[in-house]
């Protein structure tokens, strides 16, 4: 029999199709139909500005999108050639946001994974921990979901007073929430009954399906883009690459749960260096605005912001495949430029569009049920599959 | 059919990348469509275990038209800590394909190459010889034309903006016999026997 799961089933995260062949209860051939939520993010981004592009861009993995937004300055900032001059503040910064953004996004995994498998009080846990992520998000790029805070060349803007009062605080917090998540999960035996020896992906599998982040290193291979190809500074901190063998969704969990506690180890070195005082953007008005003190002194400050926003920056002609890891795996953009202040072509790699053509591999075999779980421990973004 | 806005194709046509020096440390290499797939199966051969990615690019006034290109992760697949996989190597492989021309499909070396395949040929209309369900993913199955090369108005063609048929064809429930010949009605009747026995 062929049965049809979604697009508006409630654990398929968005808008999910997937047609399955069943005999009774088990899955003979599962396949994903994706497109439902396709925005045309990629052709949108080339009659754009390259920083207005950004602000599309941001939308496609929009429980991370801080990722997204600085996997595509980096690109664009090695296609000109200003990499090693941006300032160490920034990179901080930059950090900072990329591991508060993993957090949050791994927060909207847990509440919903658990909310899959009937554990709904873990959900509630889950989305306050994630909003004061949120406050710091706001407090620093002035939105709550698309901060857009990334810029090329730096970000926009230094912290505002009160901002590391407040991620002291959530440091002073997150361990004893930690605690009350494994509390509520890990040793849960309907969790566990529900998780362990589900959706199993053996190490071979992961990698001919091309998935990469917590899925693979669940199955035993410490591939971290941090770690392999080091970006902003990732590495001048300690921090170790969470790996588990046993490739099942339970593994993933325990995965995901220990990069949390790995993140926020990053969070609290970066925040050491945050007492340092510094420029935030890169002293080169050929790509950043000038201070806005200047622009009423200076006629080649006011010159540089007319430019700069009517007609925005030219980025020298060539190609380039920029990749970062964001909470879901390789987040990768090919850009090519050809000369013109508009992006020639962004081609991005979408970790959850790899991951999630895995479940072909994975669910056959097992029950309609588990097929649940599978999704949920893959963690698929739709705005980013399809985009 | 005009459409209200042109697209921007500003400037000419640029180089193909490969003639420029890389910006990155990342290997490039350029193969004629003959060869990709001996070149490819050479480097998967040679340990490049994952296709990191599959994309094209539309090169309108250049020829070959279109560049296809894979990027390609060398990575042992199985267990392996971080000392182990340190810097992997990766590699860029363009291909130069003109407009009605085939590639050969490498789903059978990598398979994460299935879906990669499907949206180029659904976004840029370049087919894939070998391929197992080759058809449109991102856009509705009966949408006319490849939305990402340039010569593709950036705001679609103009067309009634009423709801469109196409939705309606991406159906709820899939109707026809399942490859293994059990259908509900199969069902129904084994149901009913072994109600009656």
């Amino acid at each position: 029999m062929v049965l049809s799961m979604g697009p508006q089933h409630p654990s398929t995260h968005g808008v999910l199709q997937i047609v399955l062949e069943i005999d009774s209860e088990n899955v003979v051939k599962a396949d994903p139909e994706i497109g439902y939520l396709h925005t045309g993010i990629e052709k949108t981004a080339e009659g754009l500005f390259w920083t207005q592009a950004q602000t599309v861009i941001e939308r496609m993995d929009y429980l991370a999108p801080s990722s997204n937004a600085l996997c595509y300055t980096l690109g664009v900032e090695k296609l000109l050639g200003i990499t090693d001059r941006i300032p160490p503040r920034a990179q901080i910064i930059r950090v900072l946001a990329m591991e508060l953004t993993r957090i949050a996004s791994h927060c909207v995994w847990l509440g919903t994974h658990g909310i899959d498998l009937g554990a709904i009080s873990v959900f509630f846990y889950c989305f306050d921990l994630r909003e004061n992520v949120l406050d710091l998000q706001e407090a620093s790029g002035g939105a709550r979901m698309h901060p857009n805070y990334m810029r090329v060349g730096g970000v926009n803007g230094d912290l505002p007073q009160g901002y590391v009062e407040k991620l002291d605080a959530l440091i002073e917090k997150f361990p004893g929430r930690m605690r009350e998540l494994r509390g509520l999960l890990q040793a849960n035996p309907i969790f566990q009954d529900r998780t362990i020896d589900v959706g199993v992906l053996t190490p071979d599998e992961a990698v001919q399906w091309g998935v990469t982040g917590p899925s693979l290193r669940a199955s035993g291979i410490a591939y971290d883009v941090r770690k392999a190809f080091p970006y902003t500074g990732y590495e001048t901190y300690d921090f170790e690459t969470p790996t588990r063998t046993e490739g099942d969704a339970y593994a993933r969990f325990l995965v995901r749960l220990d990069e949390m506690e790995e993140s926020m180890r990053i969070i609290a070195q970066a925040r050491k260096r945050l007492d340092t005082p510094g420029p935030v953007m890169i002293d080169d008005s050929k790509v950043a605005l000038p201070p806005k003190e200047t622009i009423a002194l200076s006629m080649e400050a006011l010159i540089h912001h007319f430019k700069l926003i009517s007609e925005g920056f030219r980025v020298p002609p060539g190609d380039v495949y920029q990749s970062i890891e964001s909470p879901r795996g390789e987040l990768g953009y090919y850009i090519v430029s050809n000369g013109e202040n508009r992006p020639y072509r962004i081609r991005t790699r979408p970790p959850s569009l790899y991951n999630l053509q895995a479940l072909k591999g994975i669910a056959p075999g097992n029950f309609i049920a588990d097929l649940v779980v599978m999704i949920g421990s893959l963690d698929p973004v739709f705005g980013e599959v399809d985009r | 059919m005009p459409s209200t806005q042109s697209p921007p194709i500003s400037g000419a046509a640029i180089d193909p990348p490969s003639l420029r020096p890389p910006i990155e440390d990342a290997v490039v290499e350029r193969v004629a469509p003959a060869q990709l797939r001996a070149r490819l199966e050479a480097l998967r051969a040679d340990g490049y275990a994952m296709l990191l990615d599959l994309g094209a690019v539309d090169y309108l006034q250049r020829e070959p038209r279109f560049d296809v290109v894979y990027h390609l992760l060398r990575l042992a697949p199985r267990a392996a800590s971080v000392a182990e996989i340190g810097t992997p190597a990766r590699v860029r492989v363009l291909c130069g394909v003109a407009p009605g021309e085939h590639l050969p499909s490498v789903m059978d070396l990598w398979k994460s190459a299935d879906w990669a395949e499907r949206e180029v040929y659904d976004l840029f209309g370049i087919e894939f010889d070998g391929h197992a369900d080759l058809r449109r993913i991102q856009m509705p199955d009966d949408w006319e034309g490849h939305p990402l090369r340039k010569d593709y108005p950036m705001r679609g063609p103009d067309r009634d903006r009423s709801p469109r048929p196409s939705f309606a064809n991406k159906s709820n429930v899939v109707a026809g016999t399942p490859p293994s010949g059990r259908t509900f009605e199969a069902l129904q009747e084994e149901v009913k026997r072994a109600r009656e026995s």
